[in-house]
């Protein structure tokens, strides 16, 4: 499997919120806001746990259990993206 | 149920929702019972078609986006659309928002459910063995669940008071508006309660084929005839309806609009497919629910019959109307509108009490579409709606698994209490 390593932006975080949880939020609002909570954005934790699940899928591997606990945007991009970065 | 020597109860209904193959709102709906039109029509749903079941009462045109939040539709099968856009008309057609309430803990939310998410479910169950568990998502968990259209009912507005689902069978429906009535018995200002449901997708069509009830006649005139010598089965359908129900002092308080008055109930369990024996149940139901309502059977001036379809089983309510009415059994006219809506489950018995309502409100009988040579001692109301001055209807519903009831409803401006 030739999966590139490649990290997930706040557009894709974004696309990821409408798809898997039809929460509508603009990427640079997303971006501007990061540290507020997913809740604030109508996010609940169904929501986000069907986020990991679909990065999992595309990226073909697990990503820590922290992952569906992250409170806000920045924590979880931050975790996730040293994740796949670093293979851990 | 309530013995004897219990205050008749004081549960009003102040709001009417529907969601029904024959009308998307409570008005539509009206105007095609009274008329008798029937919609009943060969299955369309992808999927369905090369299925030994070949006429439903299909809900068609029901645009669930223009009326729920993506967040809401993404999380939730069709049965609980049709129920969170009924639910959202009730509380309209009651003059009720969550904002309204002196308490989010004084509205709560019941419903019924037969099948819960199918077609939710059969999707993520494709995912699951298709490309394997990572694929199903979480959403999963509730969307197919008997509870999921209470908790996003409740969810939604905001409702915190106490929450029901009644999982008892088609008859469960009237059940839950019993249970609606006696949280309000207990001093809760609202409930929320009805049932829909959305059992014509492939999974759900297959899992109804093992009923030996259901009908598999191709012609939609011809598919569902309860009371006559051709009947041969009953049609399956979508939809449902809500009510906004609530303590009837508490109502005329904040002065709405009274449409009517839950009366009596009572339930009754006699076996899946023992149509013989649903008369005995059945007649029981009846009488506890005259009994809870203090009501005579010669008050009865309407009887919404739950017309499954089934030789047997027609042969048993009409039996069960005679015994519990006594002579006012094959006098008292009876109806049975969905002959032209086919049977949604649960939702059935909620669409028959919207239309006994509205009945009472315009003094008119509907009948009994696609029906003409009944073969049994009742006076069923066909052809044309009868003009009637209507203050009591007995709404009655028994389900496939083997529950009976009976719910007594009083027209709301009429009835003296």
């Amino acid at each position: 499997m030739t999966t590139e390593v490649t990290q997930v932006t706040v557009e894709e975080l974004a696309t990821l919120m409408k798809t898997a949880a039809g929460v509508t939020v603009d990427p640079g609002e997303l971006e501007r806001r990061a540290d507020s909570t997913f809740a604030e954005f109508g996010l609940d934790s169904l929501g986000l746990l069907g986020i990991v699940g679909e990065l999992e899928n595309r990226h073909g591997r697990a990503l820590p259990n922290d992952a569906e606990r992250c409170k806000s945007p920045r924590a979880f991009l931050d975790l996730v993206n040293v994740a796949l970065t670093t293979g851990a | 149920m309530s013995g004897s020597g219990i205050r008749p109860r004081h549960t009003a209904v102040t709001g009417i929702g529907v969601v029904a193959p024959n009308g998307l709102n409570a008005d539509t709906y009206w105007k095609s019972v009274k008329d008798g039109t029937s919609v009943l029509d060969r299955i369309t749903r992808e999927g369905c078609e090369h299925l030994p079941l070949r006429v439903a009462g299909e809900v068609r045109g029901f645009d669930a986006s223009a009326l729920i939040e993506e967040t809401f539709l993404v999380q939730t099968d069709k049965f609980t659309h049709f129920a969170l856009a009924a639910a959202d008309a009730a509380l309209q057609d009651a003059g009720l928002s969550s904002t309204a309430a002196d308490s989010p803990y004084s509205v709560g939310v019941v419903t019924a459910a037969g099948s819960g998410g199918g077609e939710f479910g059969q999707r993520e169950l494709q995912k699951l063995w298709g490309q394997g568990s990572r694929f199903v998502g979480p959403y999963q968990s509730i969307a197919w669940f008997y509870a999921a259209s209470t908790g996003q009912i409740s969810i939604r507005s905001g409702f915190k008071g106490p929450c029901g689902v009644v999982a008892s069978d088609e008859a469960g429906g009237l059940d839950a508006v019993a249970h609606a009535a006696r949280a309000v018995d207990r001093g809760t200002d609202v409930i929320v309660v009805g049932a829909a449901e959305a059992p014509l997708a492939p999974y759900s069509g297959v899992c109804q084929l093992g009923y030996p009830e259901l009908s598999t006649v191709e012609d939609p005139t011809r598919a569902y005839r309860p009371f006559t010598p051709a009947a041969c089965g009953f049609v399956p359908a979508e939809g449902g309806a809500v009510l906004i129900v609530e303590d009837l002092e508490r109502a005329q308080r904040r002065a709405a609009v009274v449409r009517a008055i839950v009366a009596g109930h009572s339930a009754t369990f006699t076996g899946a497919s023992h149509w013989e024996q649903s008369r005995e149940g059945l007649a029981h139901a009846i009488r506890g629910a005259l009994d809870e309502a203090g009501c005579a059977p010669e008050e009865i001036d309407v009887v919404f019959a739950d017309a499954l379809g089934v030789p047997e089983a027609d042969r048993a309510e009409a039996l069960a109307l005679a015994d519990a009415l006594g002579p006012h059994g094959s006098r008292v006219p009876v109806t049975a509108p969905k002959t032209g809506i086919g049977r949604s489950y649960c939702g059935a018995p909620l669409l028959d009490i919207v239309a006994a309502v509205q009945a009472m409100e315009h003094g008119q009988i509907p009948p009994t579409p696609n029906v003409f040579d009944v073969c049994h001692d009742i006076d069923l109301v066909t052809a044309t709606a009868r003009p009637a001055e209507l203050h009591t209807a007995l709404i009655l519903s028994r389900g496939l698994m083997g529950s009976n009831a009976a719910l007594v409803l009083r027209h709301g401006p009429g009835s003296a209490v």
